[in-house]
């Protein structure tokens, strides 16, 4: 078998011969448009995709936050009914959290940790691809429920024999992002069929295995970016020398990898206990159903930091880049990062006060939350102090990032304020947990990323996003964020619950939570326009220099948009902010003899990555309609795990493949060479 | 695979010079350490909970040491343990390039396995026949559901390793990266294998400790 005329290094990837893999299938490599898009290993574009996939999911999100707060804009309103609000919230809340803030995280992690560590992949391409198609299986099983759920109102689905035997039909998740058990278990004996009564409807099986499979994704994307970061460093990247992005993204894939497990686990038994009969939260059967509460929050609250360190990470890039000082302590930045990872394991009970821990465990979580504020704060100093003395630039990055302190700063103190389990008492289920949580994955985490795609939007797509329109979306996200969440501090310590669809007139409710609605509309408009405007520039911007910012790592020194080989040589580093150093200071940024005529080494495409996800997807909606009792549904989920074992036995088979990619010679001989090279695109 | 490709990318030299494969390996192994330290954890909460055992379809209260065949666990014990000395053979094999003596040893691994596997068929049988269910009590639910975990890793394992048996009869199966493909699957085996240790130790031997059983359930010992 030769390879020969496959392994010339050639201009462009459209003059490869047709290369048969060790199956005699053909590689996908000589592809363009769709095909491409579905096959590549490219982690720029896989970036770019889980991105699009994540601002979509955003949107999805923010309508059904839209149609929550409609709904509480009134007293006794009856805009949707209590069925549907408890799916809306639950939806909502699941939408955010793993199809919106992590995919669009792991967008980030894409697109920047192979640039910021001088690497010209991840450490596995395949693998990362795959983690995008499980992601995108599982968003479509978590949000499929909603078509049954459509079906079954529209009144589509009564003819069927398996529906008229249903109990519960309510189709869409209703139990909360966190699905607390016994509500989402079982009760009683078992049957014949093995299957124990329900409290709820198939809704909860679908979020059972859509978790369960994005969960799948986001294991496979961490193992690899830990190896990326830890293995494919350039030369000189010391780990001390690494942008604090990439530090936040390999403290946030540790705890993807540890935390993950306990929740995977916990599915697994809940699944067991609806799908099975089995007794592990039935408490007919002496389950105990803290013990999922324990297991969730084991999970849940390194979910938390998960959600918020790559945000943290996108700040300390950009409060350095718009002040144009280097970062205030980075070392103590790193270290409180790795500190908060580290104890955002020991806090999980915070979230459990008030089922009667015990005295001890009670103080020791207590004391242990308080702890954790203390990372947290250094890292708010270290902000302050890069700013302090800095010529500030109030661009649109710069803009959200300030945002981001503040915002997340009110987060942090009313944090604090529950940490006390006497107050947590009174706060607990109330709409200050709600503010304050808001003001921490929204005000933090939301206004982070944003302010990550206005900063590296013109790096992805050598497009600069219009000024005006982001201040505009800026100020609209912030100003109706505050009008929508501050009043829910004022409504939450005066007694509104949380999650349920409706309240009376006459408790002093009305006008905050009306005030809170407009806000919320007004936040919703601004992040549509924001994406509106991103999504224009994507492919109408005004084009932009390679190196818009003045900015100091090192995707900064590659042209947009970035060739898919990344670095035409492989670069030395010598210092931290290595780029800035290179256009500012003593330390020039230098190049290994690599590249050139005799090319780099690129991964081949694949189609089983996709094949791979393909399965979960079948597997995700088989389980679902397992437990509706539709007929031979077994033989679905059967079906979904060949047509997954079959896409990673191909995949291993298949081989790594790969081809050499001719390269400009000169790496800092700015756009017009590597544009050249990369015209045919 | 192609040669060309293992020059030029899989050869690349590593950050810490440890290989991808191997580094991921180990990851995914941390990741399953809290994932099976998830599910013992649940055994033994709930084995504390209720240390009286299960009641059968006949009602009668039932203990888990006149379950528990502790003779035939200790059998399939042994054969795992002398599985993993096998597979550190087959490793040992590969990296010097003794292609016959892997496939020797790996084939011992793999019936070793077999063994371990069949073993626990007939003890989850023997199990349901005396009353054991996945549904009628928890330490059922709580038994099955953690040994049967690790009886899916050790099933996957032995799949593993016979792919590459006879992944090593096309002739692919050669070099520095083969040592390497080899040695990771001991790495996965030799991590089941320890699992098994701490679930032996947790779940059987426990049971038989002190006069009246761990868990104080006041059972003598003697059957």
């Amino acid at each position: 078998m030769s390879h020969d005329s496959h392994h010339a290094p050639v201009a462009d990837k459209m003059e490869l011969a047709p290369e048969r893999s060790d199956l005699g299938l053909f590689r996908p490599d000589r592809t363009r448009g769709l095909f491409d898009w579905l096959t590549t290993v490219d982690h720029k574009k896989l970036g770019i995709m889980y991105g699009a996939f994540a601002m979509f999911f955003f949107l999805v999100g923010g309508v059904e936050a839209l149609a929550i707060r409609t709904q509480l804009a009134r007293p006794d309103n009856d805009f949707i009914t209590a069925r549907m609000y408890n799916q809306l919230f639950t939806m909502h809340g699941t939408t955010m959290i793993f199809l919106g803030v992590m995919p669009l995280s792991a967008a980030f992690f894409n697109f920047l940790v192979p640039l910021q560590i001088g690497a010209r992949d991840v450490a596995f391409p395949r693998l990362n691809a795959f983690s995008l198609w499980t992601f995108v299986a599982g968003a479509l099983v978590l949000n499929g429920s909603w078509l049954f759920e459509f079906a079954h109102l529209a009144g589509w689905l009564d003819g069927f024999a398996w529906h008229q035997a249903l109990t519960y039909t309510d189709f869409a998740p209703a139990n909360g992002w966190f699905s607390y058990a016994p509500l989402s278990g079982t009760f009683g004996q078992a049957n014949a069929a093995l299957q124990a009564p329900r409290f709820t409807g198939v809704g909860t099986d679908f979020w059972i295995i859509g978790i369960q499979v994005l969960g799948v994704a986001s294991l496979a994307a961490s193992f690899n970016f830990i190896c990326t970061i830890v293995n494919m460093r350039a030369k000189g990247m010391t780990m001390m020398r690494l942008p604090v992005f990439t530090w936040m993204t390999l403290v946030t894939s540790i705890l993807i990898i540890l935390a993950f497990p306990a929740i995977t686990v916990a599915l697994i038994e809940l699944m067991f206990d609806r799908q099975f009969g089995a007794n592990f939260f039935n408490p007919s059967a002496g389950g105990q159903p803290v013990l999922w509460q324990h297991l969730f929050w084991i999970f849940g609250h390194p979910e938390v930091y998960i959600l918020v360190l790559p945000a943290m990470g996108i700040v300390s890039e950009i409060l350095p880049t718009f002040t144009g000082k280097s970062l205030f302590g980075y070392p103590i930045i790193v270290f409180s990062g790795a500190v908060i990872g580290f104890l955002g394991f020991a806090v999980w009970s915070h979230h459990m006060f008030t089922t009667g821990l015990g005295p001890v465990p009670t103080a020791a979580f207590s004391l242990l939350t308080m702890a954790i504020a203390v990372p947290t704060g250094v890292k708010i100093f270290n902000w302050l102090g890069t700013i302090w003395g800095g010529r500030i630039r109030f661009t649109p990055p710069m803009v959200l990032a300030l945002g981001f302190i503040w915002m997340f700063m009110c987060g942090g103190f009313s944090g604090v304020m529950h940490s006390s389990a006497p107050a947590d008492a009174q706060q607990q289920d109330t709409y200050f947990i709600v503010a304050h949580f808001h003001y921490v994955l929204l005000g933090g985490v939301l206004l982070g990323l944003m302010a990550g795609l206005y900063f590296w939007f013109p790096k992805i797509f050598g497009r600069m996003p219009n000024a005006g329109v982001a201040y505009l979306a800026s100020g609209m996200v912030i100003l109706g964020f505050n009008l929508a969440f501050g009043p829910m501090h004022y409504l939450g310590l005066s007694g509104m619950a949380r999650r349920t669809h409706t309240y009376h007139a006459g408790n002093g409710w009305e006008t905050w939570n009306l005030v809170s609605t407009i806000g919320a509309f007004i936040l919703g408009i601004g992040v549509f326009i924001a994406f509106v405007n991103l999504v224009y520039t994507a492919a109408k911007g005004q084009k932009c220099a390679s190196d818009p910012w003045d900015g100091r790592t090192l995707e900064w020194s590659l042209p947009s948009p970035v060739p898919e080989y990344n670095f035409a040589r492989s670069p030395v580093i010598a210092a931290r902010d290595v780029y800035f150093e290179h256009k500012h200071g003593v330390h020039k940024l230098a190049y290994e003899n690599d590249g050139g005529e005799a090319g780099v080494h690129m991964p081949s495409q694949s189609w089983f990555p996709l094949l791979a996800g393909f399965g979960f997807l079948i597997i995700g909606f088989g389980m679902p309609l397992m437990s509706m009792g539709v007929p031979h549904a077994g033989w679905v989920v059967i079906a979904g795990v060949g047509v997954m074992f079959l896409g990673i036995w191909l995949w291993a088979l298949e081989g790594p493949g790969g081809y050499m990619l001719k390269t400009p010679a000169n790496p800092l001989g700015t756009t017009a060479a590597a544009d050249a090279a990369t015209s045919a695109h | 695979m192609s040669h060309a490709a293992d020059a030029s990318h899989a050869h690349a030299p590593t950050s810490t010079g440890i290989d991808h494969k191997k580094l991921i390996m180990w990851l995914f192994l941390a990741s399953d350490c809290m994932f099976f330290g998830t599910l013992i954890s649940t055994h033994l909460l709930y084995r504390k909970l209720y240390p009286t055992g299960f009641t059968d379809a006949e009602g009668h209260q039932r203990f888990v040491q006149n379950l528990f065949n502790i003779e035939l666990t200790s059998f399939s014990t042994f054969i795992l343990l002398m599985s993993s000395f096998l597979m550190a053979l087959a490793v040992s094999a590969m990296h010097k390039g003794q292609v016959k003596s892997f496939r020797r040893n790996v084939l011992g691994v793999i019936f070793f396995g077999l063994i371990f596997l069949g073993c626990q068929v007939f003890e989850f049988t023997h199990f349901y026949h005396q009353g054991l269910t996945i549904q009628n009590s928890v330490l059922g639910s709580t038994f099955y559901v953690l040994t049967g975990t690790h009886g899916t890793h050790v099933a996957i394992g032995v799949l593993w390793l016979i792919l590459l048996y006879f992944y090593s009869f096309t002739g692919k199966l050669t070099g520095h990266m083969a040592g390497l493909d080899v040695e990771i699957a001991g790495l996965y085996w030799h991590f089941v294998d320890i699992v098994w240790i701490v679930i032996f130790t947790a779940v059987y031997l426990v049971e038989y400790l002190g006069p009246s059983g761990f868990w104080g359930n006041g059972l003598p010992l003697a059957k």
